[in-house]
């Protein structure tokens, strides 16, 4: 480990699912901290799986995949580094939208007064201290989307993983996201790692971008580097080429 | 982060879930507590007033309240199970039990909290059955005996439940064990008659059923009657409910039908 332990760093990691489906070959992952980090592949190459093995959703080995140095696996506090947003959103139908926040900082070891200010705090920032006391069933799609965000966020972590967080959500939404992650990333230093389909979204948002493919990262490097690396006028040029070699 | 600080954030996010769980179990109670009390009231009602008379005395005691203890535990094991049960379900198979998953909280933790839950519906359920019923059946005869019992009976299918609504994945196979597992365990755990009025084998099988030992002991709290010595009956049980407690942590651990 070095002296400024990376966000997230993924060592050799392979992981086969028990239908024999190959997720993860090998992976090596390395992503800095207080980067916005952007993680692009097609489906099934196996995004969704290193993320899921940072935060403790899919069963992995020890002393392969470390948050803040902190081995996720074996040690809980790579868990309070952690906040993840997912790609599918399953919401608690029993709660309102502030209990779902509150409970959530408090599963993470908030005071219920800390944990109720920082919700509403979160609640006034996503735009929906209005629905406060409403349940998710109740909310639509964006603003459920917002909440899942907002969830993530409640117990201040350093690093934000969202998975594909704007998939199937509206342009007018998905800019309003967009300008809600820059302002977290700048103002509270918050290293990101996000993956998602739209290369215009790893181009408008994030400082490095690595491509994974087969359950594997086929290139690394800021957007200037990669693009020098496998040529052409944008992000989505050099991505085409690495999924193509 | 200290250790010493690390224990105090797991202790307040394992008293949140135990929170949470037993926020359900209040908001739900036409669903969680009402129930198990009138199902219990009802065979109260059929066997102790309406057949009672016919049977008349078991083991010194009017029926009604020798088969009270016995109703108490059905009341507290099926609360205790089903709640557990379908929860645990409910929130693996709408995917929020995530939230759960990515916290800090140790296994252990999990189960502690999930039973919580289960055990604060089980007790609301029997307070108010115990309120109705006991008056009519005279006074306790060891109350902490009593109380120690049911909370072993809550302790045992609490963590079957647990254990079950790890395994489920659908509705037919929680009904599955509810149906095929916990009704016969407490159909034939001496709740309607004492063990030692049948014949072989079915005296040694009731004998094998850990319920007869849950209501044998509550029996003694509640009127002083038993049919085997009280200090079996508790051990017995607190083995069998420490088992399922290291089970059900040991699956959340392997996180087996949790996590792919």
């Amino acid at each position: 480990m070095s002296a400024t332990p990376a966000a997230l760093l993924v060592d050799r990691l392979t992981k086969v699912y028990a239908d024999g489906t190959h997720a993860l070959d090998a992976l090596e992952l390395r992503v800095p901290s207080g980067c916005f980090f952007g993680l692009l592949g097609p489906n099934g190459a196996g995004k969704t799986t290193v993320i899921n093995a940072a935060a403790g959703l899919v069963r992995a080995p020890a002393e392969k995949v470390y948050v803040f140095g902190h081995d996720a696996v074996r040690d809980p506090r790579a868990r309070l580094l952690l906040g993840l947003a997912p790609q599918e959103v399953h919401l608690d139908r029993f709660l309102s939208a502030r209990d779902l926040l509150v409970f959530h900082g408090r599963f993470f070891g908030m005071r219920r007064a800390d944990a109720t200010v920082r919700a509403d705090e979160l609640l006034t920032v996503f735009d929906l201290m209005g629905k406060a006391d409403t349940k998710p069933n109740r909310l639509s799609g964006g603003m459920r989307r917002r909440l899942l965000i907002a969830r993530a966020l409640v117990h201040r972590p350093r690093l934000l993983v969202l998975d594909e967080p704007t998939a199937g959500v509206d342009l007018v939404l998905r800019h309003e996201l967009w300008r809600y992650l820059r302002r977290l990333h700048a103002t509270e230093g918050v290293s990101v790692l996000l993956t998602t389909h739209y290369i215009e979204e790893a181009e408008a948002l994030c400082e490095r971008v690595a491509f994974i493919r087969d359950g594997q990262i086929v290139a690394e490097g800021s957007i200037a580097e990669l693009r020098d690396c496998f040529g052409g006028e944008r992000l989505e040029d050099a991505y085409m080429e690495a999924m193509q070699t | 982060m200290t250790t010493a600080t690390l224990r105090d954030v797991q202790r307040r996010g394992t008293l949140a879930l135990a929170a949470r769980e037993s926020q359900r179990v209040v908001v739900l109670w036409t669903q969680t507590i009402l129930p198990p009390v009138v199902t219990a009231l009802l065979f109260l009602a059929v066997f102790g007033g309406a057949l009672g008379s016919r049977v008349g005395e078991i083991e010194g005691l009017p029926y009604l309240t020798f088969i009270l203890p016995g109703l108490l535990v059905l009341t507290v094991a099926g609360s205790a199970f089903s709640n557990n049960s379908t929860s645990l379900f409910q929130a693996k198979s709408e995917g929020y039990i995530e939230d759960v998953l990515t916290s800090p909280l140790q296994p252990w933790h999990f189960t502690l909290a999930y039973m919580a839950g289960g055990l604060v519906r089980a007790f609301a359920a029997a307070a108010v059955l115990a309120a109705i019923a006991t008056p009519l059946t005279g006074g306790v005869e060891n109350a902490p005996l009593a109380v120690a019992s049911l909370l072993l009976t809550g302790l045992v299918f609490a963590s079957l439940g647990v254990i079950t609504g790890i395994w489920a994945d659908s509705f037919d196979q929680h009904a599955f064990v509810a149906n095929l597992v916990v009704v016969p365990l407490a159909m034939l755990g001496g709740v309607f008659y004492t063990a030692r009025t049948l014949d072989e084998p079915w005296s040694t099988l009731t004998r094998l059923d850990p319920l007869f030992y849950l209501v044998d002991s509550t029996r003694a709290g509640l009127t002083g009657v038993h049919e085997a010595p009280v200090w079996i009956s508790l051990t017995v049980t607190a083995a069998v409910a420490s088992a399922l407690f290291a089970t059900a942590t040991w699956l959340v651990a392997r996180g087996w039908r949790l996590k792919p």
